[in-house]
């Protein structure tokens, strides 16, 4: 092996980066001119649109190339007088709020347009006119409710199966084990399921919502792996029980998922895109019954307090709280997008480590009980979901 | 160990870059120093208390490319007038076709249009039945363009199979004829785009027996499809969109009133025209001398022509716009305003040139 000196280490480290700098700097400045070609085209997105007395307001965000007068708004296609804040001029990535007073019908639907300086029309529609919520105690109060009701409470009815786990023979508990793998890997797919509907429907195509799922789904995945293992090489030190560590790294996955499922319930509250019906909490709370199962099951193998359980269930169930509170008063697409795909990469984390658990603890993995578990999981989850 | 530890550091700091620049395109808008909101009232009477700017067609100041739908509704080319050895007045005109100008088609909205002398619509060209009418035309556009007049010629100064090219000159002659109101556009293909970005204008052949002395306007039906979906984005009569609505017509009552409507609507099938407060008297395409109906509407076709003559009983500002509402909350709404008349009867009659 060859020994070279520090310094030409270090030049050859910088040199690529130096060149690169320059070329960057030459196709900026002198090559720009001679590589302008094709034709910029402006883009307008509306990110949110909002219904409040007599008055439509639209947030409005600049997502092309250039940048961008507002010189018009237009309520159904038909010109509008309207205000514009801060001010009509967009520079990239900016954004602005377009106020059209205009009295406006609940229940209708509505598209919002504005258009630029060279005369084109960017517009969004809305299925149905809904009061914006008033931010105040009530609504507060109201949105951690729906957040406490689909979020903490079904993960705490789900922990009371733990005694009945307990008391399961070897292959009856590889079974549930295998049945929650099942039941993550559904939740898994389906905040990616849920980030990718967000990002066609409320996310500018600039940010390139699919890769950037992707990118955070991976890296949650790197993240809680490298947290993980640490976690569970902390357990060989501390009486912290390998069982909860796995719990704990569920319990977290989980938290995560619900912080973005909660943004989006929140959401869609504030935006009066569904019609938030006792059905559709029922069907919620169903669903995430079985998130609190997927906690206790790794537990069943070792000694757990009563008021740790607790706790574990309040760090899988409470974010979806918080994320009531946030998707509720300031929903952003892409906050909510980000949760949901480190939500999913932190639940397929949890399920390889399940699955390295099983495989450490039983000598011989029973092929049958875990086909049999990680099935029941899916289709259990299936099944909730059709409810929802 | 160590590297584990230390690698799970890198995680931190990674997640920490990410949420932290994440943060930049999250935060809707930058929290500015709150100012005083002000008031405005808007062009529907509603009014708007913003700190920011107001996004309202109204206060166009026609910076851009000097057009002025006051003047142009009433002025008329009569062209330069040589009396002929046989008695035929001659009348010359020139017209040039450009296409490269940008006009402020709407307060704040600029759009390329391709005009005739420097205007959409290009000049009203007016002439006395039987009169020689002479066009000098010069294309110093970057294409073919052409004059198709509508009216009685001959079929090489149609204007449709002869276009002219960059550079280019002809000269179109005909007699005026028939009597009436009638149009001129370009007819190079596509016939829809040239339409579209403005190459158009009124052609008035008046009767030798001129009609009855009255005040006249002239109203092209126009719109601009700006954004290129087949659909006009902007409507209005005389190109700026709800002009005459924040300029409104100064007329008196019992004051006789000749409106030369010409639709040169593209996209549209069908504009039309609605007085307020009063009704017309209108001749289809100006061509009889007995109006062929009593009535506050208009239907109109692409191409369509009506002379309206009417007068108002009361006093009052009273609006005229198309019934199809779609285009009237697109610009095409007007308003005259009409003032009590004071007896002093001060009809114009714009027929100066005539010899």
């Amino acid at each position: 092996m060859m020994t070279s000196s520090k310094p030409v280490l270090a030049i050859s480290a910088i040199a690529p980066i130096v060149l690169l700098v320059i070329m960057v700097a030459f196709l900026l400045g002198p090559a720009s001119s001679f590589l302008q070609f094709g034709v910029v085209l402006p883009e307008v997105s509306i990110e949110k649109i909002e219904f409040i007395e007599n008055e439509i307001q639209a947030t409005v965000r600049n997502t092309g190339p250039i940048d961008v007068d507002v010189v018009l708004a237009d309520v159904n296609d038909r010109i509008q007088p309207a205000a514009i804040e801060p001010d009509t001029s967009l520079k990239r990535f900016e954004t602005a709020l377009v106020r059209i007073p205009f009295d406006w019908n609940e229940g209708q639907p509505y598209e919002i347009g504005v258009t630029i300086s060279d005369g084109t029309r960017f517009a969004k529609g809305i299925d149905a006119a809904f009061p914006a919520l008033e931010p105040n105690v009530d609504l507060f109060v109201f949105l951690g409710m729906i957040g406490f009701l689909i979020g903490v409470v079904p993960i705490m009815i789900g922990l009371l199966w733990y005694p009945f786990i307990k008391k399961l023979g070897k292959n009856t508990f590889n079974f549930f084990l295998a049945f929650t793998m099942g039941l993550l890997v559904f939740l898994g797919i389906d905040a990616v399921i849920e980030a990718t509907e967000i990002s066609e429907n409320h996310l500018s195509s600039i940010f390139n919502g699919e890769l950037l799922i992707a990118t955070v789904v991976i890296l949650s995945f790197l993240a809680l792996y490298g947290i993980g293992k640490q976690l569970t090489k902390k357990t060989e030190f501390s009486k912290l029980s390998q069982g909860l560590a796995i719990s704990l790294m569920i319990a977290i996955g989980i938290g995560f998922h619900n912080l973005g499922e909660g943004l989006a319930v929140g959401a869609a509250i504030a935006l009066g895109e569904v019609a938030l019906s006792t059905f559709l909490i029922v069907g919620f709370a169903t669903h995430n019954t079985t998130e609190g199962l997927a906690i206790a099951a790794p537990l069943t193998k070792s000694k757990a307090k009563i008021f740790k359980m607790i706790g574990l269930g309040l760090i899988a169930g409470v974010p979806a709280i918080f994320g009531c509170w946030v998707g509720g008063f300031s929903f952003s697409p892409l906050f909510t997008l980000i949760f949901l795909a480190i939500g999913a990469g932190a639940i397929f984390q949890v399920v390889l480590s399940i699955f390295q658990y099983m495989k450490e603890k039983s000598d011989i993995l029973s092929n049958s009980s875990l086909f049999a578990g990680v099935s029941a999981g899916l289709i259990v989850m299936y099944l909730t979901s059709v409810i929802i | 160990m160590q590297s584990t530890i230390q690698s799970a550091k890198m995680f931190y700091i990674l997640i920490a870059i990410v949420a932290v620049s994440s943060l930049y395109f999250v935060v809707p808008g930058v929290i500015i120093a709150e100012e005083a909101p002000r008031t405005f009232l808007t062009h529907t009477g509603l009014v708007i208390q913003t700190t920011g700017d107001v996004i309202d067609p109204i206060g166009y100041d026609g910076e851009a490319l000097d057009f002025n739908p006051d003047k142009f509704m009433k002025e008329f080319d009569y062209g330069d007038v040589t009396v002929l050895d046989d008695g035929t007045i001659l009348r010359e005109y020139y017209i040039t076709a450009r296409d490269d100008q940008i006009m402020e088609v709407s307060p704040g909205v600029f759009y390329n249009v391709w005009t005739f002398n420097d205007s959409v619509p290009g000049p009203t060209i007016r002439a006395t039945e039987g009169d020689l009418v002479r066009i000098h035309f010069t294309n110093e556009g970057s294409k073919p363009h052409s004059l198709h007049f509508h009216g009685i010629h001959k079929a090489e100064m149609d204007g449709v199979f002869e276009s002219i090219g960059t550079g280019g000159k002809f000269t179109y002659e005909f007699y005026a004829e028939p009597v009436g109101l009638h149009l001129y556009h370009c007819h190079v293909h596509p016939v829809e785009e040239h339409i579209n970005h403005g190459l158009y204008g009124a052609y008035i052949v008046d009767p030798k027996e001129p009609r009855e002395p009255a005040d006249e306007f002239v109203f092209v039906l126009n719109g601009f499809d700006t954004d290129f979906d087949g659909e006009n984005n902007f409507y209005a009569a005389n190109t700026i969109p709800f002009y005459y609505q924040h300029h409104p017509i100064e007329i008196n009552t019992n004051q006789n009133i000749r409106a030369y409507v010409v639709n040169i609507l593209e996209f549209d099938a069908v504009n039309n025209f609605h007085l307020h407060g009063t009704l017309f008297h209108h001749y289809p395409a100006g061509t009889d001398t007995v109006p062929s109906g009593y009535n506050d509407m208009l239907t109109m076709s692409q191409g369509d022509r009506q002379i309206l003559e009417f007068n108002y009983k009361y006093p009052g500002l009273y609006m005229f716009h198309a019934h199809n509402t779609e285009f009237s909350e697109k610009g095409w709404v007007s308003s005259f305003i009409v003032k009590e008349n004071t007896g002093n009867f001060d009809t114009q009659v714009e027929y100066d040139d005539i010899i």
